[in-house]
């Protein structure tokens, strides 16, 4: 090859050379959008998947794990499948029934011998999702279980609604990959329902009347789409229910077993029912015959709700309903006066527990932390359970004890007594309680009464939100309580003011070391 | 002329070799069970599904490619066969250029039966073909294409054993771009240095990774359609860049 010819072709490779780098300059913040939010996960791989991720194949290797952890879940070896969700979601993190099932495992298959949930892990639960949010910000399927974690499983209607909000805005991939359509109906619904567990009825009707709108428009372009007739008509049922709900409720109380005889339609924006004698008295003790009855919440409804013997009530220093007779065996037993399906919410939990918010996704959780809850129905005015927590102690450690605590050593045993080392919390809330029962107290517990634990919750959105009115009462126990060596009395019963203080106490420190991972 | 005449020869030599046959039988077979993990959510088996058949590809096309690579050119000087090529009036780049185009239509064909059977299964299960993984089969021949450039490169100086460990092991080193774009920015002037020239000298095989977005296609880049082009150009600039070399060193090695 002559020389000329040589530095013609080494000219050349400085020239394309030049321009290769220039290419990858422009290709690298590309580059990084598409491996936004993947992390190395080699550190933590077995070695026939280490090769894998090396050679570029992150998805590959992601699938095949996923496949492994299908494997354990049909096992039962749901311990194994953790880490397997870590490691498949830093490899792909587009995966989005990962993050999905990964958090269903976290809230609802971590449960003691009695298969109550590990409440423990549901913080992680929540985070898992909320990462998978951040990497998949397009697709309604992740905030929307997020919304549903915290209807179903937390309770929690405020955050629920918000990740409703963000689930009906966003995308839908359903019809397959790479279609964006708009999300499912079932979100608005759902968005709905969040409201109406608020008690933000109106807001809830404006909703289902929109999507009503949008499904009647849909149907109008294919009437005969039997899907979408099926969506129209629940959508329907679900606006009149609400509706004749809340003019029971607050305006006229309607007879719902005559009003199916005798009712020809409702007003969609009142839910005023035709003709008006759905709602007129036909029985002299229910009020004037043949005159509109009154709103159900006005008629005050004594729930007398107690922990303490019948004998007992209304005595000084009476005993309780609740006993430890074995140690982390609770047999707890109370009277509630409303009717048969309403359920009494119970937790027992560390002094110092606050549902902690994580900032980053772990699957670590404080073994030493104990917290049980669970949900009493009522039968016959009287509600109970043995609730044995002794077959659990990885559950159920109660390792707070303030009167052995070496570090409390300086305080007399008097002082000592005085720490509580566990919070025993019963209460019942109208707004997560069953339709029938919400239609006599209504859905702030308006027609409800007690004599002694009536508790209102403000609204945390005045002028938006109302007030709730709960029944709750708090016990204050120590670890020789739990271990039965002594007794529960009434004297361990607490204000539900002061109990209200000590979790804002909680919050407020919480709040501190860390930033709400909030949309 | 005699360059294409070259490449013909060289493929339809690559296409008698029972290794790379059997590579092919073996990567095809793996694709066509990929259906079997219907047990997962109809979700779920579509993402495992195109993953596993992407790398199935990508794997089988990464031997097949090294392995021609690595042998188009010694083989011809163990054999002496190349005295009898270039005692004719055919220039040494010829010689390279033919042997580069032989194998890289070789790859080709292996990489487009691979391709039409993951095709052809995505569309028994799914009942339609994205054009995504069309996408993803092309991304990687074109990879191929700058890795069989390497392996042309290095079969002008070293041994089939050396070249073999050295273009798997720059393919590896290569994958691992977005690390060294990463460290490109990092507040060590050394280790910043270092992945520089990492990252702006070695060839970027993890460029061609984007079976995320592939797989995801909701996932979307601001302009695939501009990323993809820039990416083929990338290929055939550093091939370009390759093959010169080939031809520089290829001219004053004795035969």
């Amino acid at each position: 090859m002559k020389q000329q010819t040589r530095s013609a072709i080494l000219a050349a490779i400085v020239v394309l050379a030049l321009g290769q780098g220039f290419i990858q300059h422009v290709l690298d913040p590309q580059i990084r959008e598409i491996h936004k939010g993947e992390k190395t996960a080699l550190a933590g791989l077995s070695n026939e998947f280490i090769l894998g991720p090396m050679l570029g194949l992150q998805q590959a290797v992601a699938g095949a794990l996923w496949v492994r952890a299908d494997e354990f879940f049909h096992e039962g070896d749901y311990d194994a499948i953790l880490p397997m969700v870590r490691m498949v979601t830093w490899l792909d993190p587009h995966q989005l029934d990962v993050y999905i099932t990964g958090a269903w495992h976290l809230s609802y298959n971590f449960t003691d011998s009695n298969e109550r949930s590990d409440r423990r892990y549901i913080p992680a639960a929540q985070r898992l999702l909320e990462e998978g949010y951040e990497n998949n910000k397009t697709l309604y399927d992740i905030p929307f279980e997020l919304g549903w974690e915290n209807t179903d499983k937390i309770k929690d209607y405020d955050r629920a609604e918000t990740w409703f909000r963000v689930a009906s805005a966003a995308k839908s991939s359903d019809a397959g990959p790479g279609t964006l359509a708009d999300s499912p109906m079932f979100t608005w619904h759902q968005l709905a329902h969040s409201l109406e567990r608020q008690a933000r009825i109106d807001e809830a009707a404006d909703i289902w009347r929109k999507v009503l709108g949008l499904t009647e428009a849909r149907l109008a372009k294919n009437p005969t789409d039997f899907s979408t007739k099926n969506v129209r008509d629940s959508e329907r049922h679900n606006l009149e229910l609400l509706l004749k709900r809340k003019f029971s409720r607050y305006t006229h109380e309607i007879d719902f077993e005559l009003d199916a005889k005798r009712t020809t339609g409702i007003n969609p924006q009142t839910g005023e029912p035709t003709p008006k004698d759905s709602f007129t008295s036909t029985d002299p003790k229910e009020g004037p015959v043949g005159q509109p009855r009154p709103p159900a919440v006005t008629k005050p409804w004594n729930t007398a709700f107690n922990t303490v013997p019948l004998e007992q009530i209304g005595k000084p220093r009476a005993t309780t309903t609740i006993t430890f007779d074995k140690p982390k065996v609770m047999d707890i037993k109370g009277l509630f006066s409303v009717g048969d399906g309403a359920r009494v919410a119970i937790r027992l939990h560390d002094a110092d527990w606050y549902e902690p918010t994580l900032k980053d996704f772990t699957f670590d959780i404080d073994q030493s932390q104990t917290i049980m809850q669970d949900a009493l129905s009522v039968r016959s005015r009287t509600w109970g359970r043995k609730i044995d927590m002794s077959r659990d102690p990885k559950m159920y450690s109660f390792s707070k004890d303030a009167a052995n605590d070496p570090k409390l050593k300086k305080l007399s045993d008097a002082e000592r007594k005085k720490i509580a080392d566990y919070y025993l919390v019963l209460w019942f809330d109208p707004r997560g309680t069953s339709p029938f029962i919400q239609d006599k107290f209504g859905w702030s517990g308006e027609g409800m009464t007690d004599p002694g634990y009536l508790w209102v919750v403000k609204s945390n959105k005045p002028g938006i939100k109302p007030d709730n009115r709960i029944i709750r009462k708090v016990y204050r126990l120590r670890h020789a309580q739990i271990m039965g060596i002594e007794k529960v009395t009434e004297d361990d019963v607490i204000p539900n003011a002061e109990y209200d203080r000590i979790q804002e106490d909680m919050a407020a420190k919480h709040r501190a070391t860390v930033s709400t991972n909030e949309p | 002329m005699v360059t294409m005449a070259i490449a013909k020869q060289t493929l339809e030599d690559m296409l008698r070799r029972k290794i790379l046959l059997i590579l092919l039988i073996v990567a095809v077979g793996m694709i066509a069970l990929g259906p079997s993990v219907g047990f997962l959510s109809p979700r779920e088996s579509s993402v495992v599904l195109k993953s596993l058949g992407l790398a199935v590809i990508l794997i089988a096309g990464l031997l097949i490619t090294i392995l021609a690579g690595i042998q188009v050119i010694p083989t011809e000087i163990e054999r002496r066969t190349i005295y009898t090529v270039l005692s004719k009036p055919v220039q040494r780049f010829e010689f390279v250029l033919g042997k580069f185009l032989g194998g890289l239509a070789t790859v080709f064909v292996m990489i487009a039966a691979m391709g039409i059977v993951f095709l052809g299964v995505i569309y028994w299960q799914q009942h339609n073909l994205p054009r995504e993984m069309v996408t993803g089969v092309a991304m990687t021949f074109f990879q191929m294409m700058l890795l069989g450039a390497m392996a042309i490169f290095f079969s002008t100086f070293a041994t089939p054993v050396v070249n073999f460990f050295l273009t798997f092991a720059i393919f590896m080193v290569g994958n691992m771009s977005s690390v060294t774009e990463s460290l490109t920015s990092n507040k060590n002037p050394a280790t910043k240095l270092l992945a520089t020239v990492l990252h702006y000298i070695l060839p970027n095989f993890g460029n061609f990774n984007i079976q995320n977005k592939l797989i995801h296609p909701e996932q979307t880049l601001s302009n695939p359609s501009v990323f993809i082009f820039q990416n083929i150009v990338y290929a055939i600039i550093y091939s370009a860049i390759l093959l010169l070399l080939a031809i520089l060193v290829f001219d004053r090695r004795e035969v």
